[in-house]
C-alpha cells in the first residue's frame, strides 16, 4: 500500500510540473498481449450466419492517476484479418473493465472497429481509430484495467468462414486532467 | 483547467527554488530592493558578519539611513483580494478539484508581503507519459528545464539573541546559533530519466540523495571592536569574537531514496519498489552538550567617501558530541529504523560566513557593493543611490545563489523625517526559469 502511494507520489511530482497543462498517457496495449496468444483471435463462422470469437481477458497495468478526470482516449492501432477460407465480414470490438469478468458485459464495450471484407486465402490489413466510449474513460485512471477483443463476423457465402484477427499494433492515448490526490 | 497534483517532483522543484529565495534573503526594506539588495549603512548584515562594525559609529554613516523602516505590505492586500476566503478557497486545498500547487508552492516562495507586478510564468506544457509492458519514458518538455542538474538545497547559520554587557569595546556575551542545512541531489539514472526524457529501464534504481543536519545551542563569547586607528571620520576598525560553542542538540542524515523498477516495468502489479536507505545521527536535548571553539573576524576602514569591511564568521567551529546515538534506516515494505551505535562521539561542522563591502560616497551620491555568503554559495550586490533634492533614485544589479543576474531599481521622496520609498527587483523564486519583479514599497522615519 505504502509503495502504491509513493510510486503514485512521484508520478504525481512529475505531473505537477506541467503547471497547468494535461498529463497524457501512451499506453501501448499491444505490449501487453504480444506473445501471450491474446492478439490473435481465431473465427469460425459457418455459412449465413453471424457469430463472434472472443480472446481471453488480459490485465494491463498501468502507472495509476489518482483522481484525475480522463478527458479523452484516443486508440489507433493496426489488425490483420488473416482469413483462411470463405466470404463474409470481420470486425473487431474492444471491452474494458476494471475486472476480468466485466469485460465481458455489454456495457464494457469500448470501441467498435467497422467490418471488413474478407475473402479467400488473403489477409487483410485494417486500422483501428478512434475514440474510447465515454463510459470506459474513468478506467484508464486506474493502476489496472481488463482487456478483452471480441471479433464479430458474418458469412455471406457457402462455405465456412474461418481464419484469425491478429492485433500488430494498439495505443491508447489517454489524456487527462491530472488529479493524483 | 484543473491542477491538483502535488509529490516529490513538487517538492524538489520547491526546495531548489526556496534555495535560491533563502539565498536572496528577505529584504523588507524598499530602498534595498530599490538597489538590488545593497546593504548600505549599519545593516544587520554587516554588523552580523562584521563583529568590527559593532565599533563603527553611527556618525560615519552619511547616507541618510532611516531610523525606521516600515514596509508597506502592499502585496497581502492584493493577495487577499485575490483569495479573499482564503479557509475556504479551492486552490489552497488539496481535497478540492480547484487545488492548484502550482499556486501554493508559489505562494511559499514569494510570500505576498510586496506587489508582484509581474509575475514569472510557469511552464504550462503537457507531460507526457509513454507507458508499455516493459517500458516508461516521461517527456516534462519545458518544465524539464526546472529540474535541478545539480546538488539544491538551502542551508546557513542564524544567531539568535546575543544579550552581554561591553566595557571599552570588550563585550561579554552568551549568543544563541541555529545552524540548519539540507541538500538533494538527484542520482544520474533520475536526472536523465526527468530531465533527458531517457526511457526507465527495468531493474534500475532511479534515486535522489538527500542530506541535512540541523543543530543549535548557545556560545559564551567575549568579543572586541574598537577603532585602533583614526578618528571618528578616518578610522580603521578591527573587531573579532571568541566563541565557546554549547550544542544543545543535533540532527544528521544522509538518506538515498528512491524506487527500482520491477524486472518487467509492468508485468505485474509492481511497477516500482521504493527504496531508501541511509544513516541518522543525533544528539537529543538532554544529552551531553556538543563542544566546539570558533571565531570571527572583521575590519572596517572609514576614510573620508571610502569605506571598506571584510568580516569572516564561525571559523574552525568544529564542534564534538560526546553523547550521539547513530540509526541506520532503510525501507523494506515499510520504513524501519535499527540502531548502529550509541553513546559515540562525533563531529559537526558551522559553515564559514563572509561579508565583504565597499562603499564610496561623493556628495548626494552613495555607490556600492557587497559580497555576502553564508554557507551555500555567495551572492553579489553592486548598487547605489543619488539623491536630488527631496527625492532620491536609485538602482542596482545582484548575483543571486543560482547565479543569475537580478535587476532592482527605484526611488523615494523624503519630507522632512519622513520618507516614502520604491523600490522593483526582479526575482526568479518562482517555478519558473523566467523572471519576475517585485515592487516594494516602504515608509522610513529619519
Amino acid at each position: 500500500m505504502r509503495a502504491k502511494w509513493l510510486w503514485m507520489t512521484w508520478l504525481a511530482g512529475l505531473a505537477a510540473a506541467c503547471g497547468q497543462g494535461h498529463a497524457i498517457f501512451d499506453v501501448d496495449v499491444y505490449s501487453f498481449l504480444k506473445g501471450t496468444g491474446d492478439d490473435s483471435i481465431a473465427y469460425f463462422v459457418p455459412p449465413a450466419v453471424t457469430d463472434s470469437a472472443s480472446s481471453t481477458p488480459r490485465r494491463i497495468d498501468l502507472p495509476g492517476a489518482g483522481s484525475s478526470i480522463v478527458d479523452s482516449v484516443l486508440v489507433n492501432g493496426k489488425v490483420n484479418f488473416e482469413n483462411q477460407a470463405g466470404t463474409g465480414t470481420i470486425g473487431l470490438q474492444l471491452y474494458i473493465d476494471s475486472t476480468a469478468a466485466g469485460t465481458l458485459n455489454s456495457s464494457a464495450l469500448a470501441l467498435t472497429v467497422p467490418d471488413a471484407n474478407v475473402s479467400g486465402n488473403v489477409p487483410t490489413p485494417d486500422t483501428i481509430i478512434g475514440r474510447l466510449s465515454s463510459n470506459v474513460l474513468s478506467l484508464l485512471a486506474r493502476t489496472q484495467i481488463w482487456v478483452r477483443f471480441q471479433a464479430k463476423g458474418s458469412n455471406s457465402g457457402a462455405v465456412l468462414l474461418q481464419g484469425s484477427a491478429v492485433l500488430k499494433a494498439l495505443r491508447l492515448t489517454v489524456v487527462m486532467n491530472d488529479k493524483f490526490f | 483547467m484543473r491542477t491538483s497534483v502535488i509529490g516529490i517532483g513538487l517538492v524538489a522543484l520547491t526546495v531548489g527554488a526556496a534555495a535560491h529565495a533563502a539565498g536572496q534573503g528577505l529584504i523588507f526594506d524598499a530602498r534595498r530592493i530599490g538597489m538590488g539588495g545593497l546593504t548600505l549603512g549599519r545593516s544587520a548584515s554587516l554588523v552580523r558578519y562584521n563583529p568590527a562594525y559593532r565599533a563603527v559609529p553611527e556618525a560615519a554613516d552619511r547616507r541618510g539611513r532611516p531610523r525606521v523602516t516600515i514596509p508597506i505590505p502592499l502585496g497581502i492586500i492584493q493577495f487577499l483580494h485575490d483569495h479573499p476566503h482564503l479557509s475556504t478557497d479551492p486552490a489552497f486545498h488539496r481535497d478540492s478539484a480547484g487545488f492548484n500547487p502550482i499556486l501554493v508552492a508559489n505562494t511559499l516562495l514569494n510570500l505576498p508581503i510586496y506587489l508582484e507586478v509581474k509575475k514569472a510564468p510557469t511552464p504550462t506544457n503537457d507531460v507526457l507519459f509513454r507507458i508499455g509492458k516493459n517500458e516508461l519514458r516521461v517527456n516534462l518538455g519545458a518544465a524539464a528545464q526546472l529540474v535541478p542538474e545539480d546538488q539544491f538545497g538551502f542551508g546557513g547559520s542564524s544567531r539568535v539573541l546575543d544579550p552581554g554587557l561591553a566595557i571599552k569595546g570588550v563585550r561579554v556575551s552568551v549568543l544563541g546559533w541555529l545552524h540548519y542545512d539540507l541538500g538533494m541531489q538527484l542520482g544520474d539514472t533520475l536526472l536523465a530519466f526527468l530531465r533527458d526524457s531517457v526511457p526507465a529501464k527495468d531493474s534500475t534504481g532511479y534515486s535522489v540523495l538527500g542530506s541535512g543536519i540541523a543543530e543549535g545551542g548557545f556560545a559564551p563569547t567575549i568579543s572586541y571592536s574598537g577603532r585602533i586607528a583614526g578618528d571618528s571620520s578616518t578610522g580603521l576598525y578591527l573587531g573579532g569574537a571568541l566563541h565557546y560553542y554549547l550544542g544543545v542538540a543535533y540532527l544528521r542524515s544522509n538518506v538515498t531514496a528512491g524506487f527500482r523498477t520491477d524486472s518487467v516495468i509492468f508485468g505485474g502489479s509492481n511497477p516500482a519498489t521504493p527504496f531508501d536507505s541511509g544513516l541518522t545521527s543525533y544528539s537529543k536535548p538532554g544529552n551531553a552538550f556538543g563542544h566546539g571553539v570558533g571565531g570571527d573576524v572583521g575590519i572596517a576602514w572609514i576614510s573620508g567617501p571610502i569605506e571598506l569591511g571584510i568580516g569572516v564568521n564561525d571559523i574552525g567551529a568544529t564542534l564534538t558530541w560526546s553523547d550521539t546515538r547513530q540509526d541506520s534506516v532503510f525501507y523494506r515494505d515499510s520504513s524501519f529504523s535499527k540502531p548502529v551505535a550509541n553513546h559515540v562521539s562525533t563531529t559537526t561542522k558551522l559553515p564559514v560566513s563572509y561579508i565583504a563591502n565597499v562603499t564610496y560616497t561623493v556628495g548626494k551620491t552613495t555607490l556600492g557593493a557587497d559580497v555576502l555568503n553564508t554557507g551555500r554559495g555567495a551572492t553579489v550586490h553592486v548598487g547605489g543611490e543619488q539623491r536630488i533634492g527631496l527625492i532620491a533614485v536609485r538602482g542596482g544589479v545582484a548575483r543571486d545563489q543560482r547565479k543569475r543576474i537580478e535587476f532592482g531599481f527605484g526611488g523615494g521622496v523624503r519630507l522632512g523625517a519622513l520618507g516614502l520609498d520604491m523600490g522593483f527587483w526582479t526575482h526568479t523564486n518562482s517555478l519558473s526559469n523566467e523572471r519576475g519583479v517585485t515592487m516594494a514599497t516602504s515608509f522610513s522615519i529619519y
